[in-house]
């Protein structure tokens, strides 16, 4: 009896020391989340941003010389791909832990500001923490939203038609600044009968393409709040589509769906493509051709329709560190070690002093340099459409049913009518 | 087994132990008791209290905060929004959505057979006495103790794709076809495969069904001439059939809930998580594009919800369906 008590006695405190040791830990895990300070001052901030591993070793260097240069400033990294990025990071975002700083673009800024995750770093450039001066062509206007400082560019790029050189040679086609669309057109044609390859690689689906041609005929793809365009503007874009990929013009969709995510250039079932000028990196490491850079083609022989595009980086509102994180950003858009390191890797970088840091030397980032240099000099560069809250959903929704239209799982009349749907949906939310 | 002599023990064990935990109670005081059983169960509690309090913090909680999502506007940044049925009526209405349905349905009814029968077969096979018969067993669980993780959807993907191992017998044999995988109307086919592959658990189930089939069963059937087709129509598969319900009720489920593999192989191609032209986009999938693609996590909620009910009633259609071919012995259940 007496026994039989104390044993249960002794369960009863183990039982108790076990759950409260669980709790403990539980607390414990709590702590370590929202503490990122340490005793000696020294604070640590989380960095995250979307690429491959290329891009990792990169940023990774520019880190420790970030370290080396502010001791008391520690920086953890996390990469994820695009599309997985922003699925941790919303995850993040509303479980009220997302990194301090992270890689930003365009069409996510509204959304996020609405979402109130974005830090205004204007009051960070009052303090002195973060200089805006010193970028090229406008640049630094880049991130503003109605007044307040989203973002800061580290990087431009503008959209072009990156081409398979010899391929292009063969067929006998050189594109200058101001070739139209039938001057395309008529070039795709002679790449197809020349060579064998399809011209494009299916620029139908290229959301930032269509941005362009609409631009040129007085249209854009979004407004402040919605879609400029029609329903009847898209038919005839998928219209056209539709019959370019049955002539073999364009790349035959499936073979391009099957070898992603390989580009339809680098994997030679198309001569060109439309895509970021800094891409042609990427595709060079990729695939065994040698590849370069046309220009735009134009509606009336002139307007292009671009603008300079750009990675930001952004900073989460309720940071704990906004001082550090300011300094963070005010290093990797200064700095030209910096530029050194990274290349035109997130396109060509936004700052006078980092830019004249960085002279490439290799063919292809000379290329992208004497690309943006064409557009600057022939002065086709304007302003940047403004990307409503929810454009990151549209561009996706195009992209998918511009694939299932050119894989005949869907007519042109009800591609365009579930796009309209969809996107609907995406700006209201 | 089954001797008397076995049984005895166990019958005195039983009798003796109505209340076994208190030992021989002389005078039984009936208040000293019930402290002492409250004290038992006290530790009983002290002890289950982190899977308690897991259970509240990590099922039950989240469940009932999905079930209010369901019914609001929530992108997961801003306060939810009660807006009623909103997000049912326009779950019906999305032609996405029932494209999900669609091929999830056809995911679940043909790749729960197929993947029953070759379990099935292979147990057959497997019950029979042979040499080396623990490594065949071995070898063919192993896909499914390995099977729900990452890693294995990743090599699938990498087996299926164009110009892999896959793509390329296709082409010795003159079919050229292009990978599975980057194909909308083949890549569904390359996930009914995976699970088929992955048959190993119920495959375990029915061996162990197999083992308790009586041998005089059999050896009657023998004796009245019966042939093997006829032996596995009339005796092994009555025999077994609660077992085979055991199986395809869980199949089932599992086969409702495809994920991670469905997320993996139709990742990547396409850029979006569900295939080339949403050829692999299984309804979890969607549910997930949703909730952390488009943040709409109440809509995401309800599809939950929906899968949830629809789970039911399947299971509830084959628990009535039982009554017309489980033969439970001894006539009862």
């Amino acid at each position: 009896m007496q026994q039989g008590s104390k044993v249960e006695r002794r369960t009863v405190l183990k039982a108790a020391g076990a759950s409260l040791a669980v709790a403990g830990l539980g607390a414990t895990a709590t702590a370590c989340g929202g503490d990122s300070g340490s005793g000696d001052g020294t604070v640590t901030i989380r960095y995250s941003w979307w690429g491959a591993e290329d891009r990792a070793q990169r940023i990774n260097k520019t880190i420790a010389l970030f370290e080396k240069k502010y001791p008391k400033i520690k920086v953890k990294t996390d990469f994820q791909p695009y599309t997985d990025f922003w699925k941790k990071f919303n995850t993040q975002a509303s479980g009220g832990n997302p990194p301090d700083v992270f890689q930003n673009a365009i069409g996510f800024l509204r959304k996020y500001d609405a979402k109130n995750v974005l830090l205004d770093l204007g009051a960070q450039v009052e303090a002195g923490n973060l200089s805006m001066d010193g970028f090229r062509a406008g640049l630094e206007k880049f991130g503003e939203i109605d007044g307040k400082l989203l973002g800061v560019p580290v990087g431009s790029n503008s959209m072009a038609l990156v081409i398979d050189k010899p391929v292009y040679t063969r067929a006998g086609i050189k594109p200058e600044q101001g070739w139209t669309w039938d001057d395309f057109h008529e070039a795709m044609t002679r790449v197809r009968d020349r060579t064998g390859r399809a011209g494009d690689s299916g620029m139908y689906g290229v959301m930032y393409l269509y941005d362009l041609y609409l631009r040129q005929n007085g249209k854009a793809f979004f407004t402040e709040d919605g879609l400029g365009f029609s329903e009847a503007d898209l038919t005839a874009w998928w219209s056209k589509a539709e019959r370019d990929v049955k002539s073999g013009l364009f790349a035959d969709p499936k073979k391009v769906a099957q070898i992603k995510p390989k580009s339809a250039l680098s994997a030679e079932l198309a001569g060109s493509e439309y895509t970021w000028d800094n891409f042609t990196v990427r595709y060079t490491s990729e695939g065994k051709s040698e590849y370069g850079l046309a220009p735009i083609p134009t509606t009336d022989g002139k307007r292009t329709g671009q603008y300079l595009g750009s990675l930001m980086l952004s900073a989460y509102k309720r940071t704990r560190h906004p001082k550090e994180v300011a300094q963070f950003i005010d290093f990797m858009v200064h700095d030209p070690e910096v530029a050194e390191i990274m290349g035109y890797d997130r396109g060509v970088p936004t700052t006078q002093a980092q830019y004249d840091a960085y002279r490439p030397a290799d063919p292809v980032n000379k290329a992208i340099a004497a690309y943006e240099q064409s557009l600057v000099d022939a002065g086709v560069l304007e302003e940047i459409t403004p990307h409503p809250n929810g454009a990151d959903i549209c561009e996706a929704a195009f992209l998918r049913i511009a694939e299932e239209m050119a894989l005949g799982e869907r007519s042109v009349e009800d591609a365009v009518k579930q796009f309209f749907t969809e996107s609907k949906t995406a700006l209201v939310g | 087994m089954g001797s008397a002599v076995t049984h005895a023990p166990v019958r005195e064990g039983l009798a003796e132990g109505s209340s076994p935990r208190h030992g021989p109670v002389k005078s039984p005081r009936s208040a000293e008791l019930k402290r002492r059983g409250r004290r038992e169960n006290l530790a009983g509690y002290l002890f289950m209290s982190p899977w308690i309090a897991g259970f509240l913090l990590l099922t039950a909680g989240p469940m009932v905060a999905s079930l209010y999502f369901a019914f609001t506007d929530y992108n997961l940044f801003d306060a939810p929004k009660w807006i009623g049925l909103d997000n049912f009526s326009e779950m019906f209405g999305d032609p996405r959505w029932r494209h999900s349905v669609q091929v999830t349905l056809w995911y679940v009814v043909v790749g729960t057979p197929i993947k029953l029968i070759a379990a099935l077969g292979v147990a057959l096979l497997l019950a029979q006495k042979r040499r080396g018969q623990a490594f065949y067993r071995a070898a063919f669980y192993a896909p499914s103790l390995i099977g729900a993780s990452v890693s294995v959807a990743v090599v699938w993907k990498a087996i299926f794709s164009d110009d892999a191992a896959v793509d390329r017998t296709q082409q010795f044999f003159g079919i050229d076809a292009g990978g599975w995988t980057g194909d909308p109307d083949l890549i569904i086919y390359s996930l009914v495969a995976l699970t088929v592959w992955q048959f190993g658990a119920p495959m375990v189930i029915f061996l162990a069904g197999l083992k308790q089939v009586p041998r005089e069963l059999y050896e009657a059937a023998d004796v009245d001439g019966a042939s093997r087709l006829r032996q596995f129509w009339n005796i092994t598969l009555p025999m077994i059939s609660p077992v085979l319900f055991f199986n395809v009720l869980l199949e089932t489920i599992h086969s409702f809930q495809i994920f991670s593999s469905a997320y993996i192989v139709g990742g990547g191609a396409g850029g979006n998580a569900c295939g080339p032209a949403d050829g692999s986009m299984v309804y979890t999938c969607y549910l997930y594009v949703q909730g952390f693609e488009n943040s709409r996590m109440g809509l995401a909620s309800a599809m939950a919800w929906m899968l949830l009910v629809a789970v039911a009633l399947v299971t509830a259609v084959l628990f009535w369906s039982q009554k017309r071919w489980v033969h439970y012995e001894e006539g009862g259940r």
